[in-house]
């Protein structure tokens, strides 16, 4: 059993996120020059989720199974939480198979600089909305302290 | 016996002697190739009078190529070198790809030792039997890419196939203590100032046609692995990767992973890095793929600067570790003028990881007003100065006025300079760390430690498996997981990294970006299928740490001790935000594990017994001594 005990509330979580920086421009507006449209499958809860950077503004589609994606990766749930702390060596996890990507990812590898931001993000998101059980980042400080 | 070509060229430029040797088969098996051959015959020929400069004739030449070398398979084009280096005064080499290697096995060479000083300017000329030296002054003062190109047009007429040229250009000749080799313009044998010596022993180029063929001992085999490896390159990000935008695609997942140095090792962070990253050399310099021998990955770019203040004609795009110290490095974000000081650097013939990190030390120096504008001819060294960045690579690579001074690489030039600017470098052994931060990989402290050749993250495999593009499922130690921003268990990590690393890309020579997918039985199966060998893991094992205590030993020979294997105050500050804040690797504890692991005493010698059970015993007399 992985951190996420429901589908629910990954998708809560994962899908409140990806919204959050929908409505970042410093990382929407980036996302949105890629016209990518990338479809996550999570595992350990299983949950798809579609982020579609190929209109006006950064879409993000829970449950689309239908949208004919240009890249498609697919992680354990874990794997993708620790990812929005920084905490995973993308290189490696894409190597041992950890996150299995298809399509052309060198252009979902130059998002990386733009998806910086959302690092120092996450742990405030997740203190801030009742998800604090999920920060796992040892010397978090909230904002106000 | 398949892969081999059979013979090893000695070539004494004090006497014009040259002599054709055959190579002993049992001797390839025990030494596999490449800088198994080299550090083995470089010992041999330097043991009777260890004691000597490096630009001094006394210091032989080692050029080897592998196994595989000329093979139509991806990511065998590369061959080695090898020689006291004069940047350091420890052993130096380096590895490189392109086409030489493989033209000098269709010679019918597996290598060539060149030893002595030729009285002037000279080249050797080699086309199959046929070997001379020459003389080279009509070439004397041209850059690489006139060299290049003259040779190739004055001797095509001499031999059936098109030659392959390596020269160097004049900064070998004016001895700058960084001169890199080149092949075909673009295939650099950059760090540790191979050029240099070189340099000092008149030698400006060799050429090399070949026409004959190399045999397979096992070709069905060697089909069906090349078969099986066809979907293992297709499913490899790396690969991809590399494909797409060539080495510098490592910058989008470096920045995220803290693992580029900024503004000389003070940031890890930079809101600018997307003004030099793929995406802007894509957009602004890229005119076109090139590769290896053999090799259809082809991770190598041509850029092209049409106009402006940096206009470059097409020639060979800026590489991960170039961008990385004329860009971040020195907090340049233009990447027009990052493309122009490679071209300098290649036409001159000059390491870019040293030119560029000792501009950043320099910028350093003058932004503390260490150097003044009086010191720098007027050149104003100020971070992000692309102008003064440029102007000054041209200095260094004319060794000229305050270039001079930075030509001899930063540790020297911080001795001169003086007050605090030691507290700026980034040298391990001389020799200027590359563009991957220990902080956030603390296993690459220790490689850039004990590297026998000084910060280096080629001289094992430690980057590549620490780093995560390449993992060997048959060691345990090279395919468990690490707990990140942790000391723990690198001591055994890069033990593992030296003697696999050693076998791969110094012997067999297997190149560290275009074979990261390959497994051990892979490697192995597939040098076993050319060689006709029956190689096994514990032997390449063996092989390779063998070697490796081989080129350590000649460090130490030359003087290297505990001391040296410190990394410099900088490496060592913590950060104080982004991805590697606070983290800095326990050297004292990863060291004192290595050298307990690598039976060394305090002194950071290999104790006489453990060079003895690996079969180094006049090595262990040597060292027995000093």
């Amino acid at each position: 059993m992985g951190m996420f005990k429901t589908a629910e509330k990954l998708e809560e979580v994962l899908v409140g996120f990806f919204k959050l920086m929908a409505d970042t421009p410093v990382i929407a507006d980036k996302l949105l020059k890629s016209n990518l449209i990338i479809r996550f499958n999570y595992a350990d809860p299983d949950l798809v989720v579609v982020v579609d950077a190929s209109g006006d503004k950064l879409d993000v589609r829970p449950h689309d199974t239908d949208t004919k994606a240009i890249v498609e990766m697919s992680m354990s749930a874990d794997i993708a939480h620790r990812f929005w702390f920084g905490m995973v060596n993308l290189t490696k996890a894409l190597t041992r198979k950890e996150m299995v990507a298809k399509g052309p990812i060198p252009k979902v590898l130059k998002l990386l600089p733009a998806i910086k931001p959302s690092y120092a993000m996450y742990p405030q998101y997740l203190e801030a909305n009742g998800f604090g059980e999920y920060n796992i980042t040892k010397a978090y400080t909230p904002p106000s302290a | 016996m398949g892969g081999y070509a059979g013979q090893i060229l000695y070539i004494d430029l004090s006497t014009g002697s040259i002599e054709k040797k055959p190579l002993d088969m049992d001797y390839a098996r025990k030494h596999i190739g490449g800088l198994g051959f080299g550090t083995q015959i470089y010992l041999d020929l330097i043991k009777n009078h260890p004691d000597f400069d490096a630009l001094s004739e006394a210091n032989p030449f080692v050029l080897m190529t592998g196994p595989l070398t000329g093979l139509k398979i991806n990511g065998v084009a590369r061959w080695t070198v090898g020689t006291k280096s004069p940047l350091t005064g420890f052993w130096g080499d380096a590895n490189v790809g392109g086409y030489f290697g493989a033209r000098l096995k269709f010679a019918g060479y597996d290598g060539i030792v060149i030893t002595g000083k030729a009285e002037k300017p000279s080249y050797i000329f080699i086309n199959d039997d046929d070997v001379e030296i020459r003389d080279a002054q009509k070439y004397w003062g041209k850059d690489i890419y006139e060299t290049t190109d003259e040779l190739s047009a004055d001797l095509k007429t001499e031999s059936k196939k098109p030659g392959q040229v390596v020269c160097i250009g004049p900064a070998g000749e004016q001895l700058i203590k960084f001169a890199s080799i080149i092949n075909n313009k673009r295939h650099v044998a950059g760090r540790t100032g191979m050029g240099t010596v070189w340099g000092s022993k008149n030698l400006k180029a060799i050429y090399v046609s070949g026409s004959g063929s190399l045999e397979v001992s096992n070709p069905d085999k060697l089909k069906e692995l090349k078969e099986e490896l066809k979907t293992v390159y297709e499913e490899s990000i790396v690969i991809d990767a590399l494909r797409s935008s060539g080495t510098p695609a490592h910058i989008d997942v470096g920045i995220i992973s803290g693992d580029i140095p900024i503004k000389n090792w003070q940031m890890t962070d930079w809101d600018d890095i997307d003004e030099i990253g793929p995406g802007a050399i894509e957009e602004k310099l890229f005119a076109g793929h090139k590769t290896c021998y053999g090799c259809s990955i082809a991770c190598k770019k041509d850029a092209e600067v049409k106009d402006g203040p940096y206009k470059m004609e097409k020639g060979p795009s800026p590489e991960y570790e170039t961008v990385g110290t004329f860009g971040p490095m020195c907090l340049n974000t233009n990447i027009e003028s990052i493309a122009k000081a490679n071209d300098i650097c290649n036409r001159y013939g000059i390491d870019t990881i040293t030119c560029g990190a000792t501009i950043a030390f320099a910028i350093e120096c003058f932004e503390n007003g260490l150097i003044t504008e009086t010191d720098t001819e007027g050149i104003k060294l100020t971070w992000g100065n692309a102008e003064a960045i440029v102007k000054m690579t041209e200095k260094i690579a004319k060794k000229e006025g305050f270039g001079a001074l930075l030509a001899e690489g930063s540790a020297k030039a911080a001795l001169k300079i003086g007050k605090n600017a030691s507290d700026f470098l980034t040298t391990v052994k001389g020799l200027e760390a590359p563009m991957h931060d220990p902080r956030g990989a603390h296993g690459y402290g220790l490689a850039y430690g004990i590297s026998p050749r000084g910060a280096c993250h080629e001289a094992s495999l430690n980057f590549n498996v620490e780093g995560g593009a390449q993992y060997i499922p048959e060691i345990e130690t090279l395919s468990k997981d690490y707990e990140e921003f942790s000391s723990d268990e690198r001591a055994q990590l890069n033990v593992a990294c030296q003697d696999y690393g050693m076998f791969f890309s110094s012997c067999a020579v297997f190149c560290n970006l275009g074979s990261t997918p390959l497994t051990a039985t892979h490697a192995i199966s597939m040098v076993n299928y050319v060689t006709g060998f029956d190689y096994t893991l514990d032997e390449i094992i063996n092989i390779g740490k063998r070697v490796w205590y081989l080129k350590r030993g000649l460090t130490n020979l030359f003087g290297a001790r505990a001391k040296d294997d410190r990394l410099p105050k900088r490496l060592m500050t913590e950060m104080d935000d982004g991805p590697t804040e606070g983290s800095v690797p326990d050297m004292d504890k990863m060291l004192s594990e290595f050298y307990e692991l690598r039976s060394f005493n305090e002194n950071g010698i290999p104790t006489k017994k453990v060079l003895e059970d690996v079969g180094l015993q006049d090595l262990a007399a040597l060292l027995n001594n000093v």
